[in-house]
């Protein structure tokens, strides 16, 4: 037997850990102008299933945005390792896509433009543009908007052509950052509904950040709370069947418990 | 208001200027030139040749040219110029003061400096009008770089967009405003010391034919060459800038045809 084939073998074992993205005791300072040095991230652990859909929840300015931000690789840490499958990987080992709280999408430029850009930026070659950008504008079912400017867009669709974006460079992992946090309700209940649509078919990781307990209990398998002093201070899995519904009881419930929860960490 | 209308307004406009200076000239005489011997003169001057047998198209088309290569050459700097000082601040605070020193200098010395230093000769403009005007685009330019949207920057940095991409889909779009804004007061403070270099120290160009003119006290003809030129001016606007800057700023959302979904 190879040393190849040995390490198959292995990982075949552990194929479970093999998937799971594991932060470590990451730590992160900044420099504010007038107030020294302030603590955002303070050993940090955080483990992201294979699949799963995991929400960063904690107040704001508590440094989940930070924490994205480690991953993705636009902030390096001060400390702290950051590990898949037993062995270190820096963010251009993941397969990341990136949602931002606002849209962040080149006004001048097409729907379909927007999404070129992210193509072209990653590389991927240019006879496979047209087939992505129709299959994942028609997931966002913004497939008659391609030729249509952002400025022309409300700002759900801003949104979802944002997701297009992302899921378009095809990635693993998804990192959305409050997303939805600018738009009214309504529009937020069916983009969420459509999130976790996506999300199912297309077997993607999604670490999700959000200051909404309601939010992060309706779309999580599992929820990290921060608290303002930047400790990750518990880790929730959310038990609940899907689909889930708004108004289903066990929501509520959950919800109330995570409540309290962040109230007493608040209160101490 | 429609195109029609807007077409009417222009010619009104234009139809009432010329009554007023026919009126004028009726009225003053050694004021204004008569609207009727204006255009005599006009027609002189583009149908014979005038002073070292060259036509009138010789004198434009050099002016011309001394005032587009000065404005290439000064969009370039001030661009470079100001994007440096809106982007450094070490740079913005040491630099910026020469900025509004160097805006002070009147246009004039600029030009008797160079014609000392370089001499009578079409290179003192090449020199003096580049450097006249760079300073206005530096200053238009330094503000378009302050309101870089860093957002952007940092979505173009995470999908991992080079430096060229970068620059020509997220930096240039923003600063489309601020560039075509500079070439205009560019054109319109260049044309305005092109003119000076050519009266003070050329034998050609429409600003020698404005000081020529003058010398002779031929106010109908010195009219003529206004017009031509103020007429080329127009055409460049209308022509080419205005078109040019819809096309650039057809995403806006205030722009015409606009199509606003759900």
């Amino acid at each position: 037997m190879t040393a190849t084939e040995e390490e198959t073998v292995h990982d075949d074992e552990s194929a479970l850990a093999e998937d799971q993205l594991e932060l470590r005791d990451i730590v992160k300072r900044f420099e504010k102008p007038g107030q020294g040095e302030i603590l955002v991230l303070d050993e940090v652990d955080l483990d992201v299933e294979k699949g799963s859909f995991v929400s960063l929840l904690g107040p704001s300015g508590c440094g989940k945005t930070t924490l994205m931000n480690v991953i993705s690789g636009l902030v390096e840490p001060d400390a702290g390792t950051m590990r898949r499958g037993g062995r270190d990987v820096s963010p251009d080992d993941l397969s990341l896509g990136y949602i931002f709280q606002e849209p962040r999408l080149l006004n001048w430029k097409t729907v379909a433009g927007n999404i070129e850009f992210a193509l072209e930026a990653r590389d991927v070659p240019e006879s496979e543009w047209d087939e992505r950008i129709e299959r994942y504008l028609e997931m966002v079912n913004l497939g008659d908007e391609g030729d249509n400017y952002p400025t022309r867009l409300s700002g759900g669709m801003k949104q979802r052509v944002a997701i297009a974006r992302a899921l378009a460079t095809e990635p693993e992992i998804m990192l959305m950052d409050e997303p939805f946090s600018s738009l009214d309700e309504i529009t937020a209940r069916d983009l969420r509904q459509e999130l976790l649509d996506i999300w199912n078919r297309e077997e993607k990781t999604i670490l999700f950040v959000t200051h909404d307990i309601n939010e992060a209990v309706f779309l999580s398998d599992t929820v990290y709370m921060m608290n303002t002093e930047g400790k990750m201070f518990a880790r929730r899995d959310i038990d609940i069947a899907r689909p889930r519904q708004y108004d289903d009881p066990n929501i509520a419930e959950r919800e109330a418990e995570l409540y309290r929860e962040f109230h007493e960490q608040v209160v101490e | 208001m429609d195109r029609l209308q807007r077409t009417l307004y222009g010619v009104a406009s234009i139809v009432v200027l010329l009554a007023v200076w026919y009126a004028g000239g009726v009225a003053f005489p050694e004021v204004l030139p008569g609207l009727l011997e204006t255009a005599a003169a006009l027609v002189v001057v583009l149908t014979t040749p005038g002073p070292y047998d060259n036509m009138f198209y010789f004198h434009v088309w050099k002016t011309i040219q001394m005032l587009f290569a000065s404005l290439i050459v000064s969009m370039i700097a001030g661009t470079l110029l100001g994007i440096i000082l809106g982007r450094s601040e070490t740079l913005e605070s040491t630099v910026s003061s020469w900025i509004y020193a160097w805006l002070a200098i009147p246009s004039l010395v600029i030009v008797f400096l160079s014609a000392i230093w370089i001499g009578f000769n079409a290179k003192s403009g090449y020199f003096a009008v580049p450097l006249v005007i760079t300073p206005f685009i530096a200053l238009n330019m330094w503000e378009g770089a302050r309101t870089l949207d860093e957002d952007l920057t940092e979505m173009a940095e995470f999908f991992g967009a080079g430096r060229f991409q970068t620059f020509k889909d997220v930096v240039v779009p923003q600063l489309a405003p601020f560039l075509f804004a500079s070439f205009r007061s560019g054109l319109s403070i260049g044309w305005k010391i092109t003119l000076l270099v050519e009266a003070f120290l050329l034998t050609r160009g429409v600003g020698f034919m404005f000081r020529r003119y003058f010398d002779q006290y031929d106010l109908p003809t010195m009219m003529s060459w206004l017009i031509i030129f103020v007429v080329f001016l127009i055409v460049v606007e209308y022509g080419v800038l205005a078109p040019l800057h819809e096309r650039v700023m057809e995403w806006r959302p205030d722009a015409e045809g606009v199509r606003v979904t759900e």
